[in-house]
């Protein structure tokens, strides 16, 4: 009996040539069980599945089991299917931990709700046969924004200079898509370094990946406002500079004395937060706002609102120069 | 404002029963007080995206814990002498996403001159990242004192 996978890239595909002939999934509850070869049939399309998605983390591949990179048969286009997969641990911020929640629903709610909008990757919500929600989500061709910014050859004060302001100016784009989700009720839940991607061509800022979801918590906006001051000082600063990393950026060590425990993050104690220190040439104002998120602050920004309103007086100062990217 | 018209603002913590036993130990024997308890019941942000029938019956539950917390709120202050009747029980949904919000537009909108709220001490990470109730009243409250038990 012929296999149906082979049929199908026969019939779609002829050309293409793939180690293994899998079977037709059209339940993706045990998404363990779907590999290399499968085929999920969903929405009326036939994705070939050719690998598990990883994150890299110190090095090491963490396989994502249940987030599939795919090939439409149909039309030959790149998709990435997350399944669902409902899970809750605890997510680590420097020495708190706090319940997390992984939503698949969250995650398709916000897709539709920011349907269009480029700063958002963009997907569209499929059931399979059991009613799970598979989100199908385009491929972003493109790179984490960090690791261009860090790649960027130059030193600190021409990169702060030439191409530090259109960063910032495209980052305030970005936090403005934040704001949009948090006055639309919800937040991104995940603001990390690696979940704001640069896409070629566009240059578009987009962000990635928005399904975790918390407890209750008074200010609903916390996690989502340190991702984004964690994000800046990075942005500000080209890298993460702690007292172990000063030498690999040819800072002097002894620029720690000028340095005492307020001047670091106030959930990651080793980072230097106040850049100002490091760097003298960075505007008052810029190095305020960081130091909202050191140890010493003593006020809080309890909304998008607040933070952009201060970033934005800041681009007016340093608006004008750079290269960016 | 009337300062003996008063919003006891309860979780089901410990802080929130020593915010009571307090208010107890304040107003009992005392004449002419009115006294609210007062639980916000959150539904799970979750719920919102409709994931399925446990996050509900987890709200159930949750207003289940504040029916019970409330009532024994009420002995509590029974027992420091006040008044059944004077004392109100009250479970509300939450209509915004401050607990602290809904607390403020209860009390100005019904003239509470007083508010009592516990608080367990937060770490400067944890007010950023979470936020505080208790602060928030403290920082927005209008036209009305504000008792903070720790």
């Amino acid at each position: 009996m012929p296999n149906p996978v082979k049929e199908l890239i026969k019939r779609y595909r002829p050309n293409l040539s793939i180690g293994e002939y899998g079977r037709i999934v059209t339940d993706t509850s045990e998404f363990m069980e779907i590999t290399h070869g499968d085929v999920i049939s969903l929405g009326g399309l036939h994705y070939l599945v050719i690998r598990d998605e990883a994150e890299r983390s110190f090095g090491i591949e963490d396989p994502k089991y249940w987030v599939k990179r795919c090939f439409v048969l149909e039309t030959g286009e790149r998709r990435i299917l997350k399944l669902v997969f409902h899970e809750s641990f605890p997510l680590k911020l420097g020495s708190l931990e706090i319940p997390c929640y992984r939503s698949p629903e969250k995650e398709a709610w916000i897709l539709e709700l920011v349907k269009g909008d480029k700063r958002f990757m963009q997907g569209v919500t499929e059931y399979d046969e059991k009613g799970n929600p598979v989100r199908v989500l385009e491929v972003i061709s493109g790179k984490r924004l960090d690791s261009v910014v860090y790649e960027i050859e130059a030193g600190h004060r021409e990169y702060f200079y030439d191409h530090f302001p259109s960063i910032l100016e495209k980052f305030l784009d970005a936090c403005d898509a934040i704001r949009f989700l948090h006055r639309s009720g919800t937040i991104h839940g995940d603001i990390r370094r690696d979940h704001l991607w640069l896409e070629y061509g566009s240059g578009l800022y987009r962000w990635i990946d928005f399904d975790y979801t918390y407890d209750y918590h008074e200010n609903p906006f916390g996690l989502d406002l340190f991702g984004l001051g964690s994000l800046l000082t990075f942005l500000v600063g080209k890298g993460i500079y702690t007292k172990n990393t000063l030498e690999e950026y040819g800072l002097d060590r002894s620029i720690l004395s000028k340095l005492n425990s307020n001047d670091f993050s106030l959930l990651y104690r080793n980072r230097i937060v106040n850049l100002k220190i490091l760097f003298p040439y960075i505007p008052k104002e810029l190095n305020l706002i960081l130091m909202h998120f050191s140890a010493g602050a003593e006020v809080f920004y309890e909304s998008v609102d607040e933070f952009l309103a201060d970033l934005e007086k800041c681009l007016g100062r340093i608006k004008g120069r750079g290269k960016g990217v | 404002m009337d300062f003996k018209k008063i919003l006891v603002a309860v979780d089901a913590s410990e802080n929130a029963r020593r915010a009571v036993s307090y208010t107890g130990e304040i107003v009992g024997g005392g004449k002419g007080f009115r006294i609210t308890l007062l639980y916000i019941a959150r539904p799970p942000e979750r719920l919102h995206f409709k994931e399925g029938d446990y996050l509900k019956t987890d709200f159930q539950h949750e207003k289940k814990r504040a029916r019970e917390f409330i009532s024994e709120a009420k002995g509590l202050l029974e027992s420091k002498g006040i008044d059944p009747a004077d004392i109100e029980e009250r479970i509300e949904e939450a209509k915004t996403l401050s607990v602290a919000q809904d607390i403020l537009g209860i009390q100005q909108d019904e003239g509470f001159g007083t508010v009592v709220v516990g608080r367990r001490g937060v770490t400067k990470a944890e007010e950023f990242l979470f936020g505080s109730v208790s602060n928030k009243i403290v920082h927005y409250a209008k036209n009305c004192s504000v008792w903070v038990v720790e």
